[in-house]
């Protein structure tokens, strides 16, 4: 059969996803990332050493050969870890995208067939009706009043109709061309399939935006940035003591064995793992409050956002029109347009609204889908176009049962809304089974309407269209219009008994009844309100020093209209164009710097020039851009990255994707957003709500400053890693912790507490601070890194010391015996080393001894960091403004420090490599003393950062 | 997202760099203002002082918590070990007959090893003491009373004793004298109360072949009860280690010996796995003759 071969060659109708970098590949990525290659290296050096040392001795100790492999197994550990977080949530954004197979209706030979989209084929006959996506480009062959609605493609909502003649040369514009993905809105169409797939228009515009390249997350940066610093550390004070080791006449062995042990003591392995479990959970808690991310890191990148470019419909507003305003009686009402209005509280006594509330119940074509008694009426889906749902709605609320009393009213005739007459007319038979007249209602745009009008109903009465209410009509018009709402008409005529009897056979054609001198009753104006969380987010935002953009290819006025009502307007300020108005001069005139906000048209945005771009968006804090095409967004995007800003865009049509790539973070909406901008994106919001975004930044911000507590937690042991090592080899103790028990610390005891630290509160309204800046607030700046190494750090350092003297001066040796002691205390033949008491000892049993110095030093830190994580709990305000107990994380965290330590210390770790032995209870206590002063001095430090901002202490303490 | 790499030439990093080091706008030197580095230096100053304070107060505090004379804790040397002289580097006495510069380092140990052991520094300093009973000196009240110690006397080794001796412990000879001490252990009763001596054989079926026949001094190897126990270096001043020599008298030559010894005492474990010195030691013996 023909399709088959067709198929076989152009493949079959889908898109095809955009390349996925293949997972052996992100696998790899993360095994060589970051500190693994100082591991690789660490381990290398480990496997150099023991060879040199088995080439010189076949009985050579086995000790670097273990380290070694530990060290690759602790690279790969962590990497398949950080891969597996990784995997986890791209999985959930993969079952996510999965697209619902969609079938097709067909005719092959003449007979239709419904198969799977994606088994079309060219030149297919495919059949489609209101409801139906578009299964693949096509050009319409017949058309029953079909309109489709292309806002995934060309941003617009407006519903289109669709018809079998060429209008335009360029198909995009042409009105017998129907795209893949969007949807026929409604009547029916037959068309052949012109492009299939990745030939599509929409799978050019996806396989574009999978083009535009994606570059580092701010997290990302700040993460490398900080890899650097500590890479840095370690390589240069490995090499400054390995140089320091050889002028001191030690071995080259010896030399490459102290570089790997500094090495080692300087990466803080269980960190990567630390960071990936916090943003996860983040992650997690973001999708709990509908920010589903894609990419754990752009947890971060929300956080540090300062320009949120949004879109107007569905994300502002609530994607429905709304009757917002009535205005007859020569007066304008308000309508409810919240999200659940339950009735509409406006003045309905008159007469004149008993007539209007006929005509907008009679004159209309939607209809409620069936089945749906049980839903609240403004949840119902209504068929019909989006004014009319709104009206059907409304009346609803207003009056209870239309379908029954469009029943009662039967309709004889109507002509639908066209765009020729500008109107929509139909004529009933009135309810009131006295009263024989038709009943002729009409509703349209208002001009045409009043055309047709020769008297105006005021309290029910008829009276003549003088002036006056001409006037008034203009007036209220163009308030509402102002306003940015979609303005109706409506008129009515009581049909003479005596002209058209109940038999009157009434002609559409021939329009063989009047439509002129009607009476007009009165205007209802629609728009899509905003949401109602909406205005509270922007202000939040506000506040938070993120600037709100909106960006929609809607008309200027509504636009504005919208982003004054959800504040990204605020009252208060004034465009150039309200100045001139205010100032009565011409708009050239008003300087412009007056101006705080601006409203921007496609139009005069494609005759900009990037500078001027730059100067407009720099020197207005409240911008809308109105009547924009997709692809002038991906301008804007720039535009913002240019003035440094972190930029998150909302989107979700298939032409947004590029702009969705090209943000820092790209959000893409989770009900309407369609399936290609939800895989550009970054982000997807389930309920497309702008206020969304807000708690997801909140959420940002809160892991930024958390993942601050973490490294600095982690950090500080580095220190009291390291100086025993610096030690070891300038002043030639023996060694105080070996490198077994520093991954025992950094991979074991450490994991929990800096896993917990993620779950801690913010410590102010972090929503009143200024977005950090992209360059100076680094996520790991000097004040965090000199606290941590130089101070806290070397204190533990000392505090392990203590521990590791005590423990050698109760078996005998003094720390004054112990001073370059190292030669002989590692002297394998030395049997009878004398202590200070003059005791002798076999090298097992210093070896023993050395040990239990490792075990003492490394609950020392472990007591340390206990003190260690709970003064990270905070960064500026006391642990017991925070609330000691308020995060019970913390305490599984201690807990779990405590447990692995006795654990270790208690038999399972003295198996052959580890070298743990059993300390004596009363020396897992000699470190508490640093550890209390490690907890005070950070209050006292906490104390005058509170007392004395901007001090030297300030800029100097405060991380 | 799109931040242009900013691409910058060498010139202008070293621009930058020297701006940092010193700029002369700001006056600036490594980007703080010399108050700025006062401030700093200071800071650090005192934050160390106050360490170090920390840090000696507390190691004083510590060294207060332990005696003088015994260490709190002994339980790591429960097993005393044993060690030869002269102690060699990885425990290999190599003995070349045809060049007396391999042993004359040796001997030269020994001599200075041996030299407390003359008699008459022994009378003038240690007590003669009951054999076969343990040399106990409670305090009786008195702290830390000093403690009085066993003679051993360089004569009780006989034939390695050295004294007038033209072989030099036999090194010139090839039958050369191997000394055997036991650990000092503070308080440690060394064989409850019962006799106890060193033996030594070859490690293995050859090397027992190749050691050939070995004397012991004292005889039979014994090590007396009265020099135990013993009290530290502090307030046991004149201690004497009771020594066991073996003479090996035909070990086989150009041929490396393992030989071990052990002692055998009630209250001591000769079979640790993992400290091979443990009232053991194994050394190698090895006699060349060309």
């Amino acid at each position: 059969m023909r399709a088959a071969e067709i198929l076989a060659r152009d493949g079959p109708n889908v898109l095809s996803p955009p390349k996925e970098t293949p997972e052996i590949i992100k696998f790899l990525k993360q095994m060589i990332g970051g500190f693994s290659s100082l591991l690789w290296a660490g381990a290398v050096l480990c496997f150099i050493a023991y060879l040199i040392e088995f080439s010189k001795d076949k009985s050579a100790s086995l000790d670097n050969l273990y380290l070694g492999g530990v060290l690759i197994v602790v690279v790969i550990l962590t990497g398949m870890f950080a891969y597996y977080q990784e995997a986890k949530s791209t999985n959930i954004i993969a079952s996510f995208t999965k697209m619902i197979p969609r079938n097709a209706l067909v005719i092959r030979n003449g007979e239709k067939y419904e198969i799977p989209a994606e088994h079309l084929v060219l030149g297919d006959i495919v059949e489609i009706k209101g409801g139906d996506q578009i299964p693949a480009d096509i050009r319409i062959l017949t058309s029953q009043g079909c309109k489709v609605d292309n806002s995934s493609l060309t941003g617009e909502s407006e519903p289109q109709f669709r018809s079998c003649e060429v209008t335009h040369e360029n198909p995009l514009e042409s009105k017998n061309i129907g795209f893949y993905s969007t949807t026929c809105l409604e009547g029916t169409a037959t068309g052949m399939v012109i492009n299939t797939g990745d030939r599509t228009v929409i799978g050019r515009i996806a396989s574009l935006a999978s083009s535009v390249g994606h570059e580092k997350t701010p997290i990302a940066i700040e993460i490398e940035h900080f890899v650097h610093i500590v890479a840095g550390v370690a390589v240069s004070i490995g090499i400054v003591f390995f140089i320091i080791a050889i002028c001191m006449k030690y071995r080259v062995l010896d030399a490459v064995i102290f570089l790997i042990g500094i090495i080692l003591a300087n990466v803080p392995e269980g960190l990567v793992a630390a960071v990936t479990v916090s943003l996860s959970l983040t992650a997690k808690r973001m999708a709990k409050k509908n920010c589903l991310v894609k990419n754990l890191e752009a947890v971060e990148t929300l956080g540090s956002t300062s320009i949120i470019c949004s879109d107007k419909t569905g994300t502002l507003t609530q994607n429905r029109m709304t009757v917002a305003h009535l205005w007859f009686d020569n007066e304008i009402y308000q309508a409810d347009t919240s999200e659940n209005q339950k009735d509409q509280i406006f003045d309905q006594s008159s007469a004149t609204w008993t007539s209007l509330s006929k005509i907008v119940m009679l004159c209309n074509r939607a209809e409620f889908k069936s089945g749906q008694e049980s839903v609240p009426i403004m949840k119902k889906i209504v068929m019909g176009d989006a004014s009319e749902a709104a009206l059907l709605k409304f009346s609803e609320v207003v009056m209870g049962d239309v379908i029954e009393r469009r029943k009662k009213n039967r309709k004889v005739v109507e002509i639908p809304f066209n765009s020729v007459n500008k109107f929509q007319l139909s004529i009933h038979e009135t309810d009131d089974p006295n009263d024989k007249r038709f009943l002729l209602v009409m509703k349209g745009a208002p001009e045409r309407i009043l055309e047709k009008c020769s008297t105006i109903m005021i309290n029910g009465q008829e009276q003549p269209l003088d002036e006056s209410s001409v006037k008034a009509f203009q007036d209220a018009y163009m308030e509402l219009g102002g306003l940015g709402e979609r303005v109706l008409g409506f008129c009515h005529l009581y049909l003479p008994e005596d002209e058209f009897p109940d038999n009157y056979s009434f002609d559409v054609e021939s329009m063989n009844f009047p439509t002129s001198d009607l009476c007009f009753v009165g205007l209802i104006s629609l728009i899509d309100p905003p949401r109602s969380t909406v205005p509270d987010a922007v202000i939040k935002c506000r506040s938070a020093g993120i600037k709100v953009i909106m960006v929609t290819g809607d008309h200027p006025i509504t636009a504005k209209a919208i982003a004054r009502s959800v504040g990204i307007i605020s009252a208060n300020s004034e465009t150039v164009e309200d100045i001139a108005k205010r100032l009565k001069i011409p708009v050239e005139k008003v300087n412009k710097r007056e101006a705080k906000a601006a409203v921007v048209s496609g139009m005069e945005l494609k005759e900009m020039s990037p500078e001027q771009l730059d100067e407009l968006l720099a020197n207005h804090t409240e911008i809308v851009f109105a009547r924009t095409s997709p692809q002038q967004k991906l301008v804007i995007v720039e535009g913002c990255q240019r003035q440094n800003a972190i930029v998150a865009v909302t989107g979700d049509g298939v032409n947004d994707s590029p702009a969705l790539k090209k943000a820092d973070i790209g959000i893409a909406m989770g009900c309407a957003g369609s399936d290609a901008a939800k895989i550009a994106a970054d982000m997807v919001l389930l309920d497309d709500n702008f206020s969304s975004i807000v708690t997801g930044i909140e959420e940002g911000r809160l892991i930024f400053d958390n993942l601050k507590k973490i490294i600095a937690f982690t950090l500080t042991k580095n220190i009291a890693e390291l100086i025993p090592f610096l030690i070891f080899i300038i002043a030639g103790v023996p060694l105080p912790i070996g490198t077994i028990a520093i991954l025992f610390i950094d991979l074991g005891t450490d994991i929990i507490p800096s896993i917990a630290l993620a779950y801690e509160k913010a410590e102010s309204d972090i929503m009143n601070r200024k977005p950090r800046h992209k360059k100076k607030d680094r996520l790991v700046n000097h004040q965090l890194a000199l606290y941590s190494y130089l101070q806290i750090g070397i204190l533990q350092s000392v505090g392990g010391f203590f521990a590791y003297f005590t423990v050698y001066t109760v078996q005998g040796f003094k720390p004054d015996l112990l001073l370059y002691l190292r030669p002989l205390w590692e002297n394998d033949s030395l049997n009878d080393l004398e202590d200070s008491y003059g005791q002798e000892w076999t090298k097992y049993q210093r070896q023993y001894l050395e040990w239990t110095g490792y075990t003492a030093y490394f609950v020392a830190v472990m007591v340390q960091q206990i003190a260690d994580v709970i003064i990270r709990k905070t960064r500026i305000n006391s642990v017991f403004q925070q609330g000691l107990f308020r995060n019970k994380y913390i305490w599984v965290g201690i807990a779990s420090q405590i447990i692995i330590a006795v654990i270790l210390s208690s038999g399972f770790g003295s198996i052959p490599v580890l070298n743990f032995t059993t300390l004596r209870i009363q020396y897992w206590f000699v470190a508490v003393p640093y550890a209390i002063v490690i907890w005070l001095y950070d209050e006292f430090r906490k104390l005058l950062v509170r007392h004395y901002p901007g001090s030297w202490w300030d800029k100097t303490m405060y991380y | 997202m799109v931040t242009e790499k900013d691409k910058r030439t060498g010139g202008q990093v070293w621009e930058q760099w020297k701006e940092f080091v010193w700029n002369p706008r700001t006056h600036e030197f490594m980007g703080r203002t010399g108050s700025s580095w006062a401030f700093i230096i200071l800071f650090y100053l005192v934050f160390y002082v106050f360490l170090t304070a920390m840090f000696t107060l507390t190691m004083w505090v510590m060294l207060q918590t332990v005696s003088d004379h015994i260490p709190t804790y002994q339980d790591q040397l429960a097993t005393p070990g044993l060690m030869i002289r002269p102690k060699t580097e990885n425990l290999e006495v190599l003995v070349n007959l045809s060049d007396s510069s391999s042993w004359n380092e040796h001997v030269q140990i020994l001599d200075k090893f041996l030299e407390p052991y003359n008699d008459s520094i022994q009378a003038q300093k240690n007590d003669v003491c009951r054999p076969g009973h343990y040399y106990e000196q409670p305090d009786n009240g008195v702290l830390n009373y000093p403690k009085r110690a066993c003679q051993f006397n360089r004569t009780q080794l006989g034939d390695c004793s050295g004294l007038n001796d033209p072989t030099h412990y036999g090194y010139s000879t090839g039958q050369p004298c191997i000394f055997i001490k036991m650990n000092r252990v503070i308080n440690f009763y060394a064989g409850a109360n019962q006799t106890m001596n060193v033996t030594c054989a070859g490690k293995r079926n050859e090397d027992a072949k190749n050691l050939g026949d070995f004397t012991m001094f004292p005889a039979n190897g014994n090590i007396d009860l009265m020099y135990f126990p013993y009290y530290g270096k502090k307030f046991h001043v004149n201690y004497t280690q009771p020594l066991v020599a073996v003479k090996f008298m035909n070990v086989t030559r150009n041929v490396e010996v393992n030989v071990e010894c052990r002692i055998n005492a009630v209250n001591i474990a000769t079979n640790d796995e993992r400290d091979k010195f443990a009232g053991r030691v194994a050394f190698k013996l090895q006699i060349i003759k060309t």
